[in-house]
């Protein structure tokens, strides 16, 4: 595709035949065999050209006949680019527009991105130029251009990245296709405010968004044992090296930090209120302090994250979509439940059974959804995606009996605490096996695995609280509880290297329900070693609760990298083009065997299945 | 047998070699009367033990009409609305699972008698050796809802034994495969029908407790619930991916409901009342219901066309049913009599929509071909 810069009216957009921009504008006359019609009147010239690209592509685009008259390139969504001839190499090409798939053409005056670029994607930012003049615009620098090659040498030939102005950052239009309805609501929402839309936008297509990748792509994309760091032959739809809105860049772990600091609000309250504590002589006013504190710290983080879910919502499902990511949509459901474990006397005693219902229902909801994923087979069944992140989804079945448990309730805690017994013993398992086709699970020690401590240590409270005593069941879970963790204590040594992220918040809760586990057992049974239990293990988890408050700090305003960009969510839907299938022997192998064994099973278990209903 | 020559200058030899049947060579008027035989033979190939689903579902419903007719000490149950059903009509039901329980073991004996061959491919499958549980559940079922035995005869102890020892048969053998022979291993051909012989364990318990045997029920409930623990992991981790069932049979993923149901009433018989443990199991199967119910898409393929798995539907609906009746009696609360309603009443309607499914289409229910494609598997002698 070769631009063609002299107004006649065809604007016709040229593929990139070096990095980094997708696009290189020369002279259409510059390039023999060029088809270029002068039409009078503006109207582009149809040229038989254009067909064998529309072909080629395959492209879904509302693309008129190449015959057609352009001249109703007033409507929408239509492109007015015709003349087209056929790039010089064919697999060059193919190979430039998978690696621009999905990539969204920034909204520019000039730019009508041909849709014959991106095979995969079908964001295209067909344009309407102003006045009907067709010609297009040359490209100025230092606007927000198409320049969105994903790949890592990433530059345009403009250099001026780096260098742009903040609002046009705002703008940049590159992010559209991760926001709600592709903009459109941001669009409305700034019509209604009366500010005039912006040009470029008029008529503007409605965009698709990318579609999400499949789970396998997270896992070819990403590693890490919280699949967070991009692996050397992956891109990105987004710029690298720009840095992101800070809404693309607020991940759903951010609600650990409130996790973190509720349980320490629990921890505090329990302290305060346990006989054989009162030699501390706690003040029931940290408390307080911690539950208004973390109180404040939730209703900020869920307004930040809501604002995420209005405005880009395509990125809010791809976080849904991660194998890992999705366990912390459990969070701040766990982190309602936490608060009103942890509320203090003086706020309110007696809460009506009717509120445990209302907070229990979505998580009986995520539940449902993601537990039926795992049964039912497929993509997401769990000797593919077990993982200790998983653990987060349990949790909240036994935090819920808890809560129910103390508020009075009898069978409701009890159906969560089976749910949740059932569910984690599978999990258990799973982890335990380590399964070969278990690609999530980190080859080395890693904050994480804290999580392990959570659940037994929360169900033998919950088992105390629906039971009337510390009896035998809720010993035995305490003291895996208890083994888990000084197994992992044990290994501090092997927690290091990591770089810090919020999620570890997350991972300070398991410490503070076990310390919280211990008190309550000491208050049972009385002796020397649980009286020092119950005052080492709430000293290590507020240590480090405290150690993780200054990491945060620094991170947030001395390294200012507490909200790096999000990588795990703008994978790439398609491997890029000459990188091999990542060699996981079995798992490769396994897979597409499974992917084809299954579909070449399905079609022939067809034919014998409507007669043999075995 | 045919063999023709060409007589052609160049002298091809085309031999053209078929087979013939006796009945071609036999004469004309026996032709007919040997064919149908034969027919009627060659279905007994391709009848298997998973049409034992529809004698498990009316055994099934009998047992769950005899319960919810049973007299009981809650005001506010609405077991009198069931009372007010004739006991004629539940006198017809159980009939009707005798007569199709007992067609059924005919006809399976037959199969045994002139398809020995497919017997064993069937108990080689990895589907079809766990139907073979099928049979006795259902007399066992049939035993505890008869309306003319009394639990304590002699009649009823006999039976009882006859029924259960199978059972403990089938136990050792497909329990034991799992875990020691070289093909069979469970990761290899765990499914969801597997269920069944955790089923059988458990309706055997069930049985032998109402016997007052303490110790066999408690026999049987432990191997039951210990392998169940074992498959219950297995299959959530579905490490074979969807594999190892075909679509069609996808409403047998109604089993994984079954199971904890029929342990909670096991347990139940077990402990005389329905404790935390039976309601765990209860509320696990309520759970697993729900997670089932709200993915039709998992159905949809099944669902195309009617075949004897949709008599899979039943079962575990009024297995579940029959737990809640037992629950509500336990907690005597509305919401506990509107679940048992509701769940029987859906467990008797899907019951009903299967009869006039199989009224309306009988051609659809019988067997098109051999499902273990047992001479592929077996050379002819």
């Amino acid at each position: 595709m070769m631009d063609n810069k002299d107004s006649i009216g065809s604007a016709i957009q040229g593929a990139p035949e070096e990095l980094p921009s997708i696009f290189r504008y020369i002279q259409s006359n510059e390039v023999p065999g060029f088809d270029t019609t002068p039409s009078p009147h503006g109207y582009p010239a149809a040229s038989k050209g254009a067909e064998p690209t529309n072909f080629r592509t395959g492209s879904v685009f509302a693309m008129p006949a190449p015959n057609s008259p352009t001249h109703r390139i007033r409507v929408p969504y239509y492109s007015h680019s015709v003349s087209i001839s056929m790039p010089p190499s064919p697999s060059l090409l193919a190979e430039k527009a998978q690696r621009a798939s999905g990539i969204n053409q920034p909204a520019t005056n000039s730019a009508n991105i041909k849709p014959n670029l991106v095979i995969n994607s079908p964001v295209v930012n067909l344009q309407v130029p102003k006045q009907a003049k067709f010609h297009s615009q040359p490209m100025t620098t230092g606007t927000s251009r198409a320049k969105g090659t994903p790949d890592r040498k990433g530059l345009d030939s403009s250099g001026s990245q780096q260098r742009l102005p903040r609002n046009t950052r705002l703008k940049d239009h590159r992010y559209n296709s991760f926001k709600t309805w592709s903009g459109a609501l941001e669009r409305q929402i700034s019509a209604l405010r009366g500010k005039a839309p912006e040009p470029q936008e008029v008529g503007g297509s409605k965009r698709q968004p990318e579609p999400v990748p499949a789970p396998d792509r997270y896992f070819d994309a990403l590693e890490g044992p919280e699949l967070d760091t991009l692996r050397a032959s992956e891109e990105l739809v987004l710029p690298e090296d720009k840095l992101w809105p800070f809404l693309l860049r607020f991940p759903i772990s951010s609600f650990g930090i409130c996790l973190g600091v509720s349980s320490q609000a629990i921890l505090w309250k329990t302290l305060a209120r346990s006989p054989s504590m009162s030699f501390l002589h706690v003040s029931p006013v940290i408390n307080l302090v911690l539950w208004c504190i973390s109180l404040a710290l939730t209703g900020i983080v869920a307004f930040i994250y809501s604002l995420k879910i209005i405005f880009y919502f395509e990125a809010v499902r791809r976080e849904y979509y991660h194998p890992i990511r999705v366990n912390f949509f459990f969070a701040p459901w766990i982190n309602c439940l936490f608060l009103t474990l942890g509320l203090p006397p003086v706020v309110a005693v007696n809460l009506h059974g009717a509120l445990w219902y209302v907070l229990m229902a979505p998580i009986l909801f995520l539940e449902l959804k993601i537990y039926g994923q795992w049964m039912s087979g497929g993509q997401r069944r769990l000797s593919k995606v077990a993982n200790p992140s998983n653990h987060l989804s349990i949790v909240g079945n036994f935090v819920g009996a808890l809560l129910g448990a103390s508020m009075g309730l009898k069978e409701g805690p009890i159906f969560f605490f089976a749910v949740g017994l059932a569910h984690y013993s599978v999990l258990f398992v799973t982890l335990y096996q380590r399964l070969p086709t278990n690609e999530t699970l980190p080859k080395e020690l890693h904050p994480v695995f804290f999580l392990f401590v959570a659940a037994p240590s929360v169900a033998s409270m919950a088992w105390a609280n629906i039971s009337g005593e510390f009896g035998y069941g809720s010993r035995i879970a305490y003291f895996i509880a208890l083994f888990l963790y000084f197994s992992l204590a044990v290994r501090i040594n092997f927690f290091r290297g990591f770089r810090f992220s919020l999620a570890w918040w997350a991972y300070t809760f398991p410490m503070t329900s076990a310390s919280i586990a211990t008190v309550t057992y000491s208050a049972e049974v009385e002796n020397f070693f649980t009286r020092s239990l119950s005052l080492a293990l709430p000293g290590i988890s507020t240590l480090t609760v405290i150690a993780l408050l200054g990491s945060t700090i620094i991170h947030a305003f001395v390294l200012n990298d507490l909200f790096p960009n999000d990588i795990s969510i703008a994978i790439s839907n398609r491997r890029p083009k000459g990188t091999k299938r990542r060699g996981h022997m079995r798992n490769a192998a396994a897979d597409s065997k499974d992917n084809e064994a299954t579909r070449i099973r399905n079609a022939s278990s067809d034919i014998k299945e409507n007669g043999a209903a075995v | 047998m045919e063999e023709r020559e060409l007589q052609k200058p160049h002298h091809v030899q085309l031999q053209i070699i078929t087979t013939t049947t006796t009945t071609s060579t036999s004469p004309a008027d026996v032709d007919v009367a040997t064919e149908k035989a034969l027919s009627k033979l060659s279905m007994l190939t391709r009848f298997h033990a998973g049409y034992f689903r529809i004698s498990l579902s009316l055994c099934g419903q009998a047992l769950l009409w005899k319960t919810l007719s049973e007299p009981t000490t809650d005001a506010h149950a609405l077991r009198p609305i069931i009372r007010m059903l004739p006991s004629a009509a539940f006198v017809m039901l159980w009939s009707l699972a005798l007569f199709t329980l007992v067609a059924l073991c005919l006809l399976y004996a037959a199969r045994c008698l002139f398809r020995f061959r497919s017997v064993r491919a069937e108990f080689a499958h990895h589907v079809g050796m766990n139907y073979l549980f099928a049979p006795w559940i259902c007399w066992l079922l049939l035993l505890q809802s008869t309306p003319f035995l009394r639990p304590h005869t002699k009649s009823y102890l006999l039976l009882c034994w006859l029924f259960s020892l199978p059972i403990l048969l089938l136990d050792v053998k497909i329990y034991g495969q799992w875990f020691t022979k070289g093909k069979k291993f469970l990761s290899m051909v765990a499914n969801p029908t597997s269920q069944i012989t955790v089923i059988g364990n458990l309706v055997g318990a069930r049985a032998a407790a109402q016997m007052g045997w303490r110790e066999s029920a408690v026999f049987m409930f432990s191997v039951g619930i210990a392998h169940y623990l074992v498959l219950f992991v297995t299959l959530y981790q579905r490490f074979l991916g969807s594999d190892s069932l075909p679509a069609m049979l996808r409403p047998v993923f109604f089993l994984f409901f079954a199971a904890p149901s029929m342990a909670s009433l096991a347990w139940d018989t077990i402990s005389s009342s329905f404790d935390t443990s039976c309601k765990m199991l209860f509320f696990l199967s309520l759970f697993l219901f729900a997670s089932l119910v709200s993915r039709p898409a998992l159905f949809r393929r099944s669902m195309k066309r009617f075949s004897v798995a949709w008599w899979a539907y039943s079962f575990p609906l009024t297995v579940l049913a029959l737990a809640a009746t037992e629950y509500a009696q336990e907690v005597k609360a509305e919401m506990a009599n509107l679940l048992m309603l509701v769940l029987s009443v859906l467990s008797v309607l899907v019951t009903l929509v299967l009869m006039v499914f199989t009224a309306l289409k009988p051609n659809d229910l019988l067997p098109h071909d051999d499902p273990f494609a047992c001479s592929n598997l077996i050379p002819k002698a």
